[in-house]
C-alpha cells in the first residue's frame, strides 16, 4: 500500500440506543479502490455516510490527506458521490447536470464546458450533452451521475451499491467501466455493496462488514482464501462447513463422522475433546486424490447436477454435506447417486473457523 | 362500448351546459343595456370607470405580492418539513387548513386588535402598513392551497436524495432551493399561484374591513346599486380567471422539463 490517504479510526455510530457502526478502523492508501462489502443493514451505507459527512460519527475520527474532516459539513469536504438512485437533477440537462459541482464551485464558464466535454467522453456518451436525465436509460444515467460526482475533481470517490438498481448484464459491463475509469484517474474509491461476486471482481482490498463491525479487510484472494472469520467465510462464496472433534489438538488430528484427519497443525488453546468446525471450498475438493489433494474422507453421493461444462455433486460425510464442482469430462461416466465417494483435498484447504 | 359512450357525452353535455347556460344568460343580460338591441354598453362603462381600473389594478399588485410571499414561506417550509421533520407533517398540514375553517372576518378582527396604531407593530398607521398587512392575510388565506400544491409537486421528486446529491457537489442551502427545488416544483408552484390570484382578485371581507381599495369591494358596490353592470363585471371577471388559467398552462408548457414531466 502507498501513503495513507483516508484514514478511518474508532469510528462508531448509534442512532438512538441501537448502534449501527462499532469500532471500525481502516486505512485507505491514495488510489485505492476499497469495497465495502456486507449483507444488507450491517452499515455500510451509515459508514459512507459518515466518510461524506451526511452523518457525524458518535465516537472516533476521519481523516483525508492527513487532515481531521471529521466535523466539515458535506459541502466543504469535496468528496464525489454516487447514489443508487441516480440522483440526477431532473430539470438539468446532462451537461447542466454535470457541470453542477463546476458551476457552485464558480469555475469560469469555458472552463467548466471543456471538463464537461471531458467528463462525456470519459463515460462513453460524447453526444448526449443536451438531454435531459428522463431521457436515458438506467445505466446512462448512472454514468452521468459518475461524471457529475467526478467532474469536480473530488478527493474521495464513494459509491452506494451504485449498481443495484440495474440489470444484470449492465450491471457487469458498468462495474467494468467503473473501475478503470477509476484506475485511469488514480482516484481514491470506496464503493459499496452486498454482492460478493461484484467486490471480489473489481477491489483492491474488500472490507466486510458483520452487523456494524469491519470482520476483516484483505485483498478478494486473501478475503475468499483465508477468511478470517466464520462470517466472512459464509457471505463470501459457498462454503462446506464439517463438525470435527479433536482427538489430539497438538499433532492436529481430529475426527470427522467417525474418520480420522490429519490437520498437519496445532490446533491451541482448543483441547483435546472440543469442537471445532472446518469449512472446504468447494473448488478445493475433487473426487479421488491427486498431486497435492493428499487428504481423504469416505462419503457418499447424494445428488448430481448437470451444469454444462461443470457437474455439481453434492455428497454426504456422516450428517454434513459437502458440494463440490467437477468438469464435465466427456469420455468419463458422470457420477451416480447413492454411489460411494472418496473426497480429496489438500489438507492446508481445511479452514479451522473461528467464531 | 358505444353506449358507454353515449353516457359518458351525455354526462358531459349536461355538466357543460350546468356551468355554461348561466354564464351565457349573464353574458346576455350584460348586453341588453341599450333598449331594443344589443351591445357593449355596459362593458364600455365598467372599463370606463377610473374606480375599475384603479381596484382591479390594486388587486393584481396585491395578488402578486400575496404569491410572492407564499412561494416565499411555503417553498422553503414544505421543503425543510419533507426532508427533516416529516414527522410533523400531519400537523403542519392541519395548520395549513385553519384558515378554510376560521372566517376572514375572525382574523381580520384579529388584525385591528393587534396592530392598532398604538400598538407595537402599527401596521394600521399608514396606508402602506395596511396594504402590508392585508397581503399577509391574504398569503393566510392562500396557504391552504399553496401548501398543498407545492407538497404534491415535492412529491414527485426524491428530496432527499437530490439535495444531498447537491451538497456533497458544494451546494449550499441557496443554491438548492433556487436553483433545484424551486425549478422542480414549478409547476406546481404555479397551480398554486393561479388559486392565490383567483382568490385575491375577488376576496372582499378582509379588504372592506381593513378600507383597502380592492376589486372585491367596487364589485359588491356596483352590484348592489347598477343593474347591467354587475353581470358585465361577472363576465370580465370569468374571463381574466380563464385568462390566468391560460397563461399558466402556456408557461407549464415551457417549464423545465424533468422526470417527471416526460413530454
Ligand atoms: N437515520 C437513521 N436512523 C435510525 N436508524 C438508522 C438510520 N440510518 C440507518 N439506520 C439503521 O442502521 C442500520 C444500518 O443501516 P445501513 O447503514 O443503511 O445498512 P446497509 O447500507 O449496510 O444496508 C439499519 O438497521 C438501519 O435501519
Ligand atoms: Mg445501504
Amino acid at each position: 500500500m502507498t501513503e495513507t490517504y483516508l484514514s478511518i479510526q474508532g469510528v462508531q455510530k448509534s442512532f438512538g440506543s441501537t448502534t449501527v457502526v462499532r469500532d471500525f478502523n481502516l486505512d485507505v492508501g491514495r488510489g485505492e479502490f476499497i469495497s465495502f462489502l456486507g449483507p444488507s443493514g450491517c452499515g455500510k451505507t451509515t459508514m459512507l455516510r459518515m466518510v461524506a459527512g451526511f452523518e457525524e460519527p458518535s465516537a472516533g475520527k476521519i481523516f483525508v490527506g492527513g487532515k481531521d474532516v471529521t466535523n466539515l459539513k458535506p459541502n466543504q469536504r469535496k468528496v464525489g458521490m454516487v447514489f443508487q438512485a441516480y440522483a440526477l437533477f431532473p430539470n438539468l440537462t446532462v451537461a447542466q447536470n454535470i457541470a453542477f459541482g463546476l458551476r457552485v464551485a464558480g469555475t469560469p464558464k469555458a472552463e467548466s464546458a471543456q471538463r464537461v466535454q471531458e467528463m462525456l467522453k470519459l463515460i462513453s456518451l460524447p453526444h448526449l450533452g443536451d438531454r435531459y436525465p428522463y431521457q436515458l436509460s438506467g445505466g446512462q444515467q448512472q454514468r452521468v451521475a459518475l461524471a457529475r460526482a467526478l467532474a469536480p475533481k473530488p478527493r474521495l470517490l464513494l459509491l452506494d451499491e451504485p449498481l443495484s438498481a440495474l440489470d444484470a448484464k449492465v450491471r457487469v459491463s458498468l462495474r467494468e467501466e467503473i473501475r478503470s475509469i477509476q484506475k485511469e484517474l488514480g482516484i481514491t474509491t470506496i464503493f459499496v455493496t452486498h454482492d460478493q461476486e461484484e467486490a471480489l471482481s473489481i477491489s483492491d482490498r474488500i472490507v466486510v462488514m458483520n452487523n456494524g463491525r469491519a470482520d476483516q479487510a484483505g485483498t478478494p484472494f486473501e478475503i475468499y482464501n483465508r477468511p478470517a472469520t466464520r462470517f466472512v467465510a459464509n457471505f463470501v462464496g459457498t462454503l462446506n462447513v464439517l463438525e470435527a472433534r479433536i482427538l489430539d489438538a497438538e499433532a492436529g488430528s481430529v475426527d470427522v463422522a467417525g474418520q480420522t484427519l490429519a490437520l498437519h497443525r496445532d490446533l491451541a488453546p482448543k483441547r483435546n475433546g472440543d469442537t471445532i468446525s472446518l469449512a472446504l471450498r468447494p473448488e478445493a475438493v475433487s473426487l479421488g486424490r491427486t498431486g497435492e489433494r493428499t487428504g481423504a474422507l469416505d462419503a457418499t453421493i447424494a445428488d448430481v447436477h448437470f451444469l454444462g461444462s461443470v457437474i455439481r455433486v453434492r455428497t454426504k460425510v456422516g450428517d454434513s454435506t459437502v458440494s463440490l464442482d467437477t468438469f464435465n469430462d466427456p469420455t468419463m461416466p458422470p457420477p451416480v447417486s447413492g454411489a460411494p465417494a472418496e473426497l480429496a483435498f489438500a489438507p492446508r484447504d481445511l479452514m479451522v473457523l473461528a467464531d | 362500448m358505444k353506449s358507454g359512450k353515449f353516457w359518458a357525452w351525455l354526462t358531459f353535455g349536461l355538466g357543460a351546459a350546468y356551468f355554461i347556460i348561466p354564464l351565457l344568460a349573464t353574458l346576455e343580460f350584460a348586453m341588453r343595456m341599450r333598449r331594443g338591441t344589443y351591445s357593449f354598453d355596459a362593458f364600455a362603462v365598467v372599463f370606463g370607470d377610473p374606480r375599475f381600473q384603479q381596484t382591479f389594478g390594486y388587486s393584481v399588485m396585491a395578488a402578486i405580492f400575496t404569491i410572492l410571499l407564499g412561494v416565499l414561506i411555503v417553498v422553503p417550509t414544505a421543503y425543510w418539513i419533507r426532508l427533516r421533520m416529516p414527522h410533523i407533517r400531519p400537523i403542519v398540514e392541519f395548520v395549513t387548513l385553519l384558515p378554510l375553517v376560521i372566517p376572514a372576518i375572525v382574523i381580520v378582527f384579529g388584525y385591528i386588535r393587534m396592530y392598532g396604531s398604538n400598538s407595537p407593530l402599527p401596521f394600521l398607521a399608514s396606508a402602506r402598513g395596511t396594504d402590508a398587512l392585508l397581503v399577509i392575510g391574504y398569503a393566510i388565506l392562500a396557504l391552504p392551497y399553496m401548501y398543498r400544491a407545492v407538497d404534491t409537486g415535492l412529491r414527485t421528486i426524491d428530496v432527499r436524495t437530490l439535495t444531498e446529491a447537491a451538497q456533497i457537489l458544494g451546494a449550499g442551502w441557496a443554491t438548492i432551493i433556487t436553483r433545484l427545488i424551486l425549478p422542480n416544483v414549478l409547476i406546481a408552484v404555479l397551480s398554486g399561484a393561479f388559486l392565490t390570484f383567483a382568490i385575491v382578485i375577488g376576496e372582499f371581507t378582509m379588504a372592506s374591513l381593513l378600507n383597502r381599495p380592492a376589486f372585491g369591494p367596487y364589485l359588491q358596490n356596483i352590484g348592489a346599486n347598477r343593474a347591467y353592470e354587475p353581470a358585465a363585471l361577472a363576465v370580465i371577471t370569468f374571463a381574466v380567471t380563464w385568462g390566468c388559467m391560460s397563461v399558466i398552462q402556456m408557461l407549464a408548457r415551457f417549464a423545465p422539463k424533468s422526470a417527471n414531466r416526460p413530454d
